[in-house]
């Protein structure tokens, strides 16, 4: 399977997701026109990472700001870590966010409330 | 009435644009447009208001203010696509200025089908009533409810209305042609 490399610019994330190591990267703001046409290539990537091995998967996440249709995409990202999770998967989040920027750190508070993998807010001093 | 209006129109005159310059200085408005409304203009906009809010207070206000105007801003641009209006019919008219007690005021308005507006004004009065506690618990339940690829306007409001030091309010104007103006106001 392919890696999946998305180029950021001002209303999108930067996105990598290596296929070796198991990680899907996303860096950056998300408030694109169209947020369900960038969420749905990684929704499809992280299904057939899934499907095709038993390896671990991290989400590693430095979004400062997500407007509320990137948000409503990331929950079908998170609720399929979950999924893969009950089923005894090894898979987590990190949600890094900028100190001057309390907003983000709220936000991934708030999500990490409705999860039981492993959701670690990592604080980052400019 | 806008034909009558056109036929005396002769230009903007410059004494004109002292007028609205002054109305701008003693509103305290920051960003006043009206026009057309496109994603590389709601980036650019939001944008220069983040960083000149930035420049005045702390950066959690400043991300309030963006997130509000991205919001709106979104919601008209995709009732506009939504419901096939032209450029011009799909205009915002938004206004941010400064608010008392180091809050700023968002405020945005457009053109909508009648009972789009009845409906977004019944929407907005329910949220109006709910505490920040209960605005957590519909954002969290519609986060997941909301269809996925529909610009839909619901999730956008709660997200406002949990950002809002205030109840938002609203009002509705009936125009030419079925429409209304619908009109939205959030301070942070």
């Amino acid at each position: 399977m392919q890696n999946l490399t998305i180029e950021a610019n001002q209303s999108s994330p930067s996105v990598i997701a290596d296929w070796e190591r198991g990680v899907i990267t996303m860096r950056g703001e998300s408030y694109p026109e169209n947020s369900f046409s960038l969420y749905e290539k990684i929704l499809d990537w992280l299904a057939s990472y899934l499907e095709a091995s038993k390896r671990s998967l991290q989400l590693d996440l430095e979004l400062n700001y997500l407007n509320t249709s990137s948000l409503r995409a990331m929950i079908e990202l998170f609720d399929a870590i979950q999924e893969a999770s009950e089923e005894g998967r090894d898979v987590s989040v990190i949600w890094r966010y900028d100190t001057r920027n309390p907003r983000a750190a709220e936000l991934g508070k708030e999500l990490k409330e409705d999860y039981t993998f492993s959701f670690v807010i990592v604080a980052i001093d400019p | 009435m806008a034909g009558s209006w056109m036929g005396m129109w002769e230009g903007l005159s410059l004494r004109q644009l002292g007028e609205l310059q002054k109305f701008c200085c003693d509103q305290e408005i920051l960003i006043c447009l009206n026009g057309p409304n496109s994603q590389s203009l709601i980036e650019e906009i939001g944008k220069a208001l983040r960083q000149h809010i930035a420049s005045q207070t702390e950066t959690s206000k400043a991300m309030d203010v963006f997130s509000t105007y991205i919001e709106m801003s979104q919601n008209i641009r995709n009732y506009g696509l939504s419901r096939n209006y032209d450029a011009v019919t799909a205009s915002a008219t938004v206004i941010i200025a400064s608010h008392p007690q180091g809050r700023y005021s968002i405020s945005a308005a457009n053109l909508v089908e009648k009972e789009d507006g009845e409906r977004l004004l019944e929407r907005i009065q329910t949220l109006a009533k709910l505490d920040k506690q209960e605005l957590k618990q519909l954002y969290k339940l519609q986060l997941r409810e909301a269809p996925l690829n529909a610009g839909g306007a619901g999730l956008g409001l709660i997200e406002m209305a949990r950002r809002s030091s205030e109840p938002m309010e609203s009002s509705l104007e009936d125009r030419p042609e079925g429409r209304s103006f619908f009109a939205l106001r959030v301070i942070v």
